[in-house]
């Protein structure tokens, strides 16, 4: 063996719908930043698929059933296949909720060989998932030399009907070479600028990558090219600056008083997270591989290993112990006491070569402050108190954005959730944005030069320019207004069906609002302050 | 200090003790960066580290966005306290990077909305608020920790003419142009700032675009088209 370890890699592509027990016949998409991220086979077979815009999806499939992301339950829901597959080999790492990977050698020796460790994964989770009500679902098991290969190989595995797929020992090289270089943004080691710079380049496949020079590839491209060769060349084992850190890096609190509130825990490792990150940190180094131990005041104990390519951040860290613990609670009989014991040992770290904030130049002191900043303050406030924007799309301001906790989002990178997608949406309201959006609408009465309410008819007309804007017991005259513009949203279903009509006014004083009108009925929806 | 030139030994040490003491800084070197059109504006030409400003009138909320967007491009981080109606599209429309904006909610009185801003002020280096009502019992705290953490407080209030602050720049005269009776739309304010406050100690008026026709937030006097004339009418079309 040249020294790229054999590994398992399992991968459970629509994980975030099987995790909210929708069932594969029901046209269903899991959405971010206004783009499917994941669908059920039934919304598949009718067209839709990873990346569509919302209204495209909803145009191929009026009933489809738009769930938001949530990390949290994908994390937690997962837990238990892990557990499924810990049975039969232990030490596995969980890349992110839907994809695991363990060493092939132990497990294969012991069932008798690479195809036969595949099989039995593929039975025990087909069986959960039947006994769990997620049957139907796409999975797939891969075996290759090498994390990349092996991930490639469970990706196309889980659209084969025996849903395996085992490369021959030495024989990634082989296996990725006519595969397209998009692999590389699949498996989230390049970004997609670099992937469509080589494309354009004319290196498509993997394998005219690999016949380059290496030296050159990380001359022209940097840690990442480098990292893309490796890949390419179907010798990535880890990072190749990975090392085993020293063992004296854990991080522990043990509790004098076993602890039964999960969120006190979480609390906990928050504050380990922090102190574990910083002192890598200030080693100029990242955690890739992670070990979190939990222990309760009956000696019960749940161990999880957690991979990250890009290197573990703060919240990543608190993120997974968060899935971890909640998933060990969830399970029957799982935590029967107290917790005594939380430690985060660091298995894997490398250099921090800024890969992951290249766009920024690294990170700054400025970054590092705030990040902590959000640790504590999620801390003291709760996490639905802290949050970050991120980009919904809608037509009426309070739609545009929404926001998400903090501590759950990428703070190094925010491009994903704040990717405004195809551009501006039609209908949408022009520049300036109002500055102050009311989360409840403020009612209001706005009339004529006459004192009679305004109406406007189901053809857009006004039934006299609107003079008066009344607020309780004020009264502002009107001296400028534009409108009606209707919207009309979700037409396709008649109970959550809505038309509105939008108006700017601005009042003497030179304040100026977006109102609307919706069944007769005057708001104010935002105020340009 | 004379030690610039002539001893080379002694150096270090009084370099030492110079840092034991803390090097006179300026006001104008603890700035935040701002944009040009307030630059002149400001007593110290920039946001100055450990100090309040009041943001009020009109257009109090544009006014706060795009007097912070040129720190929180250059790196800064912000973060918006108790201001449950956040306009981020217009915050992202001034100029302010949203990948570097947080919202923290205050569920409750001014003793909740100091310890929030307090948190905020540890690791923040701008942080937007409204103050609650009763905010002046906790305000003495709220300052100190403004001060010794070096963070930049702009306090916001329409309705609040001067707010106290340090530094207080109060909008009026919001006149909005592209607009007209049933035809148009909102496209730019003409609007007059005063500065005033401890820190200011000659009062300045000015006229501003906030914003402009493109978005941008600039001196009404250097305006290239002082008024720009009617806006056209822009059809927004039927949208479903």
């Amino acid at each position: 063996m040249s020294g790229v370890p054999r590994l398992v890699t399992l991968w459970w592509p629509d994980w975030p719908l099987a995790a909210a027990r929708v069932a594969p016949d029901r046209p269903a998409a899991v959405f971010h930043a206004n783009r499917v991220v994941a669908c059920t086979p039934a919304a598949r077979s009718a067209g839709v698929s990873a990346g569509d815009r919302r209204r495209a999806a909803q145009g191929m499939c009026p009933e489809l059933l738009v769930l938001d992301p949530d990390h949290d339950r994908d994390g937690r829901e997962f837990d238990a296949v892990v557990r499924v597959v810990g049975e039969l080999a232990p030490r596995l790492e969980i890349v992110e909720p839907g994809w695991l990977s363990l060493a092939a050698r132990g497990p294969a020796r012991y069932y008798g060989g690479d195809q036969a460790v595949a099989d039995r994964i593929v039975a025990s989770v087909s069986e959960w998932g039947a006994a769990r009500g997620v049957p139907g679902y796409p999975f797939g098991v891969g075996v290759a030399d090498g994390r990349s290969a092996s991930a490639i190989a469970a990706r196309l595995s889980s659209r084969r009907p025996a849903r395996t797929l085992v490369v021959p020992p030495g024989g990634s090289p082989e296996f990725v070479r006519d595969l397209s270089v998009g692999w590389l943004r699949e498996l989230g080691d390049v970004d997609a600028d670099t992937v469509d710079l080589l494309a354009r380049l004319g290196v498509r496949t993997l394998g005219t990558l690999a016949a380059l020079d290496a030296g050159d590839v990380l001359a022209r491209f940097g840690p990442v090219g480098a990292q893309a060769h490796r890949v390419a060349t179907g010798r990535d084992d880890r990072p190749g600056s990975a090392a085993d850190p020293p063992p004296e890096w854990w991080v522990e609190h043990p509790f004098d008083e076993p602890v039964e509130q999960l969120e006190t825990v979480v609390f906990v490792a928050k504050r380990l997270a922090d102190e574990l990150v910083t002192r890598l940190a200030a080693d100029g180094r990242v955690c890739v591989r992670l070990v979190v131990v939990v222990e309760t005041e009956h000696g019960e104990r749940s161990e999880r290993v957690w991979y990250r390519d890009h290197g573990l951040s703060a919240a990543a860290v608190v993120e997974r112990a968060r899935w971890q613990l909640e998933g060990w609670a969830a399970q029957p009989g799982g935590l029967s006491g107290g917790v005594a014991l939380v430690r985060l040992v660091p298995d894997e770290v490398r250099p921090d070569d800024g890969v992951q904030s290249r766009l920024w130049g690294g990170r700054s002191q400025a970054d590092d402050d705030a990040a902590r900043a959000v640790v504590r303050l999620t801390g003291l406030a709760g996490e639905q108190a802290v949050r970050v924007p991120a980009w919904q799309g809608g037509r009426l301001p309070g739609e545009r954005y929404r926001l998400v906790p903090a501590i759950g989002a990428d703070l190094d990178h925010p491009d994903g959730r704040l990717d405004l997608g195809d551009g501006p949406w039609p209908g949408s309201l022009p520049a300036p944005a109002p500055a102050v959006v009311r989360r409840d609408p403020l009612a209001v009465d706005v009339l004529d030069a006459e004192g009679v309410p305004v109406q406007v008819s189901g053809r857009g007309e006004v039934s006299a320019p609107p003079a008066q804007l009344v607020t309780g017991s004020t009264r502002q005259p009107i001296v400028a207004w534009a409108g009606p513009w209707p919207v009309e949203q979700r037409w396709w279903s008649a109970e959550r069906a809505r038309r509105v009509a939008r108006f700017q006014v601005v009042t003497e004083r030179g304040h100026a609002h977006l109102l609307a009108i919706e069944q007769g009925r005057w708001q104010v929806l935002a105020t340009y302050a | 200090m004379a030690a610039t030139s002539s001893a080379h030994a002694a150096q270090p040490v009084l370099g030492d003790v110079a840092a034991r003491l803390g090097r006179p800084v300026t006001a104008r070197e603890r700035c935040l960066p701002v944009p040009e059109v307030f630059a002149s504006l400001l007593p110290d030409g920039g946001l100055v580290r450990g100090r309040s400003v009041g943001c009020s009138g009109p257009a109090a909320w544009s006014l706060a966005f795009a007097l912070v967007a040129e720190a929180a491009a250059a790196g800064s981080w912000v973060v918006a306290v108790g201001v449950p109606g956040l306009g981020i599209e217009a915050a992202g429309g001034l100029g302010v990077p949203l990948g570097r904006l947080v919202v923290v909610d205050v569920d409750g009185g001014p003793a909740v909305w100091a310890e929030r801003v307090a948190a905020a002020a540890d690791g923040f280096e701008v942080v937007l608020t409204t103050p609650p009502a009763g905010a002046e019992r906790v305000a003495r705290r709220v300052r100190q920790r403004v001060q010794s953490n070096g963070v930049v407080l702009v306090a916001v209030d329409p309705s609040g003419p001067n707010l106290g602050c340090d530094v207080d720049l109060a909008t009026s005269a919001a006149r909005w142009h592209g607009i007209g009776e049933g035809h148009g739309h909102l496209m730019a304010r003409r609007v007059a700032l005063e500065v005033a406050g401890r820190r200011a100690p000659r009062p300045v008026r000015r006229e501003l675009w906030l914003p402009g026709p493109d978005g941008t937030v600039v001196a009404a006097e250097h305006a290239e088209h002082a008024e720009p004339g009617e806006a056209p009418v822009v059809p927004l079309g039927r949208a479903g």
